[in-house]
């Protein structure tokens, strides 16, 4: 469902991403772990056709971006830490107004399923800034899935949720990678990172360095995994710059 | 995947850009209807100009009704200056326009949605500013030409302004640079508009050949600015 091919992407002489190889197949559940700076949110505003990358091949439903921008839009859905939804309108204005921007058939119907699939219904007419963060979250999530996309893309979802929270967002995205969704997420918790997907990818300096089948293994693993990879990538960097140029 | 209509490249418009562009007007609509904060606003912003002006020529009534209309004219731009602001920071606030770009719609319909509502919020100004000017001046604001002008002006200005303040929004000078950038290039604009405008303050309306010139530059104001917009949003907001 998502390919990614050598992804590069540079903001003039900062290399953020560094020739990324990724597969999401289609309904698969995949997060992408890695410490700040890695470049993951860069990686998935490319994937969300927000960004273009400096070289490399991204294709989402054989679709290839930024070529086919358009088309892949209709297929995708993306939930960020930012809310991306008016807090001056309330709950059923912001979904109607993107039920409206997607097009959608039986619109009012659709609104209220999506609500009530996330437990807003009863806050339908309630402005989204007197919501708490688990709402906004939740609304969120019916306003990323409210065209039913093939995709979901997560950027940190869980940031600023409570653990009530949190367990709520973990069954929203359980349902919905039951649902057949293809879930790409990102995140630098470990746990919810391991816990809920398929599959976890660890990005460090841009590139992929690890990839494991959340199946066959186990938290304390995959810790020990993941330090390994970013502390010897840690190490690379605070190495002092020698005279002769050489690095390895 | 299924191929469904692919409508975001095409310039022309069809059906599903003008549903696009009303869902961009019907938004900013309902989100001034629970808040009204553009209009309100330049609302204040206005009459506390007008009043200004109005306390500062009152030794000599007959110079505060000679330049009523220049103070007319400045009065919309710098208000509209406040509405242009706040209709694109809405967007900016919680990132909404990455919402929207996200959207399989064309970027051009984005922009018009955004000079159509913007539009009406500086009409509405507007129509209370005429009302105020006809009190406190005493001249024909009123008349359908008057009327008309002024609604031509609106167009342009906010064509152009809603293409400014989408560059200039993400800026940190922004409230700075809007009208540094925006007044300047309004200016071919409002000069015939103001020259249309002060034509028709007197008992004896003008000939339509007498108007032509202005009236044609603002005429090709509206529409160049309109053109340039819908041609060049795509790499406003994506760039």
């Amino acid at each position: 469902m998502i390919q990614i091919k050598g992804l590069v992407k540079n903001y003039g002489m900062n290399h953020v991403l560094r020739g990324v190889d990724l597969h999401v197949r289609p309904g698969e559940f995949v997060t992408l772990v890695g410490s700040n700076g890695a470049g993951k949110t860069t990686l998935l505003r490319i994937v969300a056709t927000l960004q273009q990358a400096t070289a490399g091949q991204v294709t989402i439903g054989g679709w290839l971006l930024p070529q086919h921008a358009s088309r892949v839009r209709e297929h995708i859905g993306l939930v960020s830490h930012q809310a991306l939804l008016y807090g001056d309108l309330t709950a059923a204005e912001n979904l109607t107004f993107f039920a409206r921007l997607y097009r959608l058939e039986n619109q009012q119907e659709r609104v209220a399923t999506a609500l009530k699939t996330v437990g807003l219904l009863a806050r339908q007419r309630d402005a989204v800034s007197t919501f708490s963060r688990g709402m906004v979250q939740r609304l969120t999530i019916a306003r990323a899935t409210l065209h039913e996309p093939d995709v979901l893309l997560l950027d940190e979802p869980y940031t600023g949720l409570d653990q009530d929270a949190a367990r709520l967002l973990d069954d929203l995205l359980r349902r919905e990678s039951a649902n057949g969704r293809t879930i790409l997420m990102i995140t630098h918790d470990l746990t919810h990172g391991l816990n809920l997907c398929d599959r976890v990818a660890i990005l460090n300096r841009g590139k992929i360095v690890a990839e494991v089948d959340s199946a066959h293994t186990n938290p304390a693993e995959f810790l020990e995994l993941y330090t390994e990879h970013t502390r010897r990538r840690e190490k690379r960097r605070k190495r002092p710059v020698s005279g002769s140029g050489s690095s390895e | 995947m299924s191929e469904k209509e692919n409508n975001s490249s095409f310039i022309i418009p069809n059906s599903a850009f003008w549903s696009s562009v009303w869902a961009i007007v019907w938004k900013d609509l309902q989100i001034e209807k629970h808040t009204r904060q553009i209009v309100s606003v330049m609302i204040m912003f206005s009459l506390v100009t007008v009043i200004m002006f109005n306390f500062a020529l009152e030794a000599n009534l007959a110079a505060a009704r000679e330049v009523a209309t220049g103070l007319l004219w400045a009065t919309i731009l710098l208000a509209g200056t406040l509405g242009l602001n706040r209709s694109l920071a809405i967007e900016r606030e919680n990132q909404t326009m990455e919402a929207i770009l996200m959207a399989p719609i064309n970027r051009s319909a984005i922009y018009l949605g955004k000079v159509i509502s913007t539009t009406v919020f500086v009409l509405i100004l507007e129509a209370i500013l005429v009302f105020i000017f006809i009190i406190f001046f005493n001249k024909p604001y009123w008349r359908p030409q008057v009327i008309l002008v002024l609604f031509l002006g609106t167009i342009g200005y906010i064509a152009a302004g809603v293409l400014v303040t989408s560059m200039t929004i993400q800026t940190r000078t922004r409230e700075v640079l809007l009208p540094v950038l925006l007044l300047p290039l309004s200016l071919p604009l409002v000069l015939p508009a103001a020259t249309i405008v002060s034509s028709y303050m007197f008992p004896q309306l003008p000939e339509l050949a007498e108007i032509q010139t202005p009236l044609s530059l603002v005429l090709v104001y509206d529409l160049l600015m309109l053109a340039v917009g819908f041609l060049t949003y795509h790499y406003v907001v994506e760039s």
